[in-house]
């Protein structure tokens, strides 16, 4: 967690209502995350969490609000970017669960994840990610399915980075993994930010989520409830009480 | 052994072509859930068109051939934007696909009919002249038939293997919901299905029509349930199981009649002899020869 408190604003969620079908999941969330800083969304289940990250890829509906990407000076309507677009503009997206394609080759997985829109070759940008994951470039030739949890899971974010985005939208990466594996992933984020990705993730396991961020929001019933840095929030008794559970 | 040879090689033929059109109706069933019923009149469509041109018209044989296959990426586009897509849009199942695909063929089969009317018809290509190759008999179409066919399924094989867009069909066949957020395509995936599906089945009605030596417009309904069985047996939206199928069931339904096979078993119970093996291989392999079963995480 570095000092990235006075960054611009890269990626910003604004009043945002919605859900599936007639379902109203979303009533005005606002959620702003600055560039390079890792923003974490706790809350109960069917706070709404996920049905953000959701709503961004046109899977959840969306009644009224906003969410824009600041890029390079550029203020950019994502939820009017077409899904497969999203990927070209910057944004990476891995999703809670099926998040690898299993009847590919690792290699495959990463290769369509890629998008020829840097000035970097897929191999480059393939031997970059086989340099921070040697466990995929070991087994770059198996398929996808035969990778245990923690390493599809790890193969699920190489894919997206793929895409060299600024920011990776992460629904519950630590979802089903062993605890000793929870601790290898949450680092494992640290060091994909400290390369300069900006990170929004919705997570479970608040406390250890909050921890690596700059700063977090608890939502509940699809609205904000708290605000503020990772830290302070894992310290606030009212928020342990009622969000984060006992220790 | 010259009889050996000479199913074999046959087997070789028919094999080819059922695996160039089983890939077609696999990729179509793995992008889109889509049983294509009409699979085996686009190989009629395919093999008239090419006749019209090239014996009508007079044109170049192999210009012809191109046409027809450009002609069956047309009308396989065409029935996408006005019937398939809108069918999708409306959350149509696969049963509800596989209904209308149906009409496709059942509507196909009079339009050709009422167009290049009921003969027999043949190309304009010397069909009588053989070679002997150890006591084989091996005309020459046959031959030609089998060095293009083998030619296009390596294409079709490195295409989905190495192309981009041969990925990103494996991707969203494989798992369509992260295509979709991933980067890929969904548009273009679509359209290389469809587009790759037309040119197989002109392609393969063509060396179909080269191998009998004569056709009618019954041709490629005939071959359709041969065409499933070879889909099955390479594992229902496996690209590269439906070309091995294919041509593993061509082989089995050739060599089937060698005489050590119950003394041989008679041409016509072909058929029978593709579904016996497709039943023997399913109850031994329910996800058929090249099934594979992903770890549970």
């Amino acid at each position: 967690m570095a000092d990235n408190s006075s960054n611009k604003s890269l990626f910003t969620v604004s009043s945002l209502q919605g859900g599936y079908g007639d379902i109203q999941i979303l009533n005005g969330v606002s959620i702003d995350v600055p560039e390079k800083n890792i923003v974490t969304i706790v809350g109960p289940n069917g706070a709404g969490k996920s049905t953000i990250l959701k709503a961004v890829y046109g899977i959840a509906k969306v009644t009224s609000g906003s969410v824009t990407l600041h890029k390079d000076g550029k203020d950019i309507d994502v939820l009017a970017t077409k899904p497969h677009n999203l990927s070209k503009i910057g944004v990476g997206y891995v999703p809670q669960i099926e998040n690898v394609f299993p009847a590919l080759s690792i290699e495959e997985n990463l290769e369509v994840g890629y998008v020829d829109f840097a000035n970097k070759s897929l191999d480059e940008v393939r031997d970059e990610i086989y340099q921070s994951y040697p466990d995929l470039k070991k087994r770059h030739r198996d398929r996808a399915g035969t990778l245990s949890g923690g390493q599809r899971q790890m193969l699920a974010m190489a894919r997206a980075l793929m895409s060299s985005p600024r920011i990776l939208l992460l629904d519950e990466p630590s979802a089903g993994l062993a605890p000793a594996l929870v601790d290898q992933l949450f680092d494992e984020l640290v060091k994909i930010n400290q390369t300069g990705v900006t990170i929004l993730m919705v997570e479970q396991n608040a406390r250890r989520a909050l921890a690596i961020s700059d700063y977090g929001y608890v939502l509940d019933m699809g609205r904000n409830r708290h605000e503020g840095v990772g830290s302070a929030l894992v310290d606030d008794p009212e928020i342990v009480g009622i969000y984060l559970g006992k220790k | 052994m010259s009889d050996f040879i000479q199913y074999f090689f046959n087997g070789l033929v028919v094999g080819c072509i059922f695996a160039i059109a089983a890939v077609g109706i696999s990729l179509l069933y793995s992008v889109l859930r889509l049983v294509n019923f009409a699979a085996g009149d686009f190989l009629t469509l395919g093999a008239f068109i090419t006749y019209f041109l090239s014996v009508t018209l007079e044109l170049n044989f192999l210009l012809s051939v191109v046409v027809s296959m450009i002609a069956g990426m047309a009308i396989s586009w065409f029935l996408e934007l006005v019937l398939w897509r809108n069918l999708r849009r409306n959350k149509a199942g696969t049963l509800a696909l596989f209904l209308v695909a149906t009409g496709v063929a059942l509507m196909l089969r009079p339009i050709i009919q009422f167009i290049f009317g009921t003969e027999t018809r043949k190309f304009n290509i010397d069909i009588l002249k053989t070679y002997d190759f150890l006591g084989a008999r091996i005309p020459q179409t046959q031959l030609l038939v089998l060095i293009f066919a083998s030619a296009s399924i390596l294409t079709i094989a490195l295409f989905i293997a190495k192309a981009r867009i041969g990925k990103d069909m494996r991707a969203y066949a494989n798992n369509p919901g992260l295509a979709s957020v991933s980067g890929i395509n969904v548009d273009r995936v679509v359209l290389a299905t469809w587009l790759i599906s037309g040119a197989l089945g002109s392609l393969a009605g063509v060396f179909q029509g080269l191998v009998q030596g004569q056709f009618n417009n019954a041709m490629g309904e005939s071959l359709l349930l041969s065409f499933f069985a070879a889909v099955v047996l390479g594992t229902i939206g496996d690209a590269y199981g439906a070309l091995a199928g294919g041509l593993l069931l061509g082989l089995i339904m050739e060599l089937s009649q060698l005489s050590i096979f119950f003394g041989g078993v008679p041409s016509n119970y072909k058929p029978v002899v593709a579904f016996a093996t497709l039943v023997l291989v399913l109850l031994f392999k329910p996800e058929g020869i090249f099934g594979y079963r992903a770890r549970k995480v």
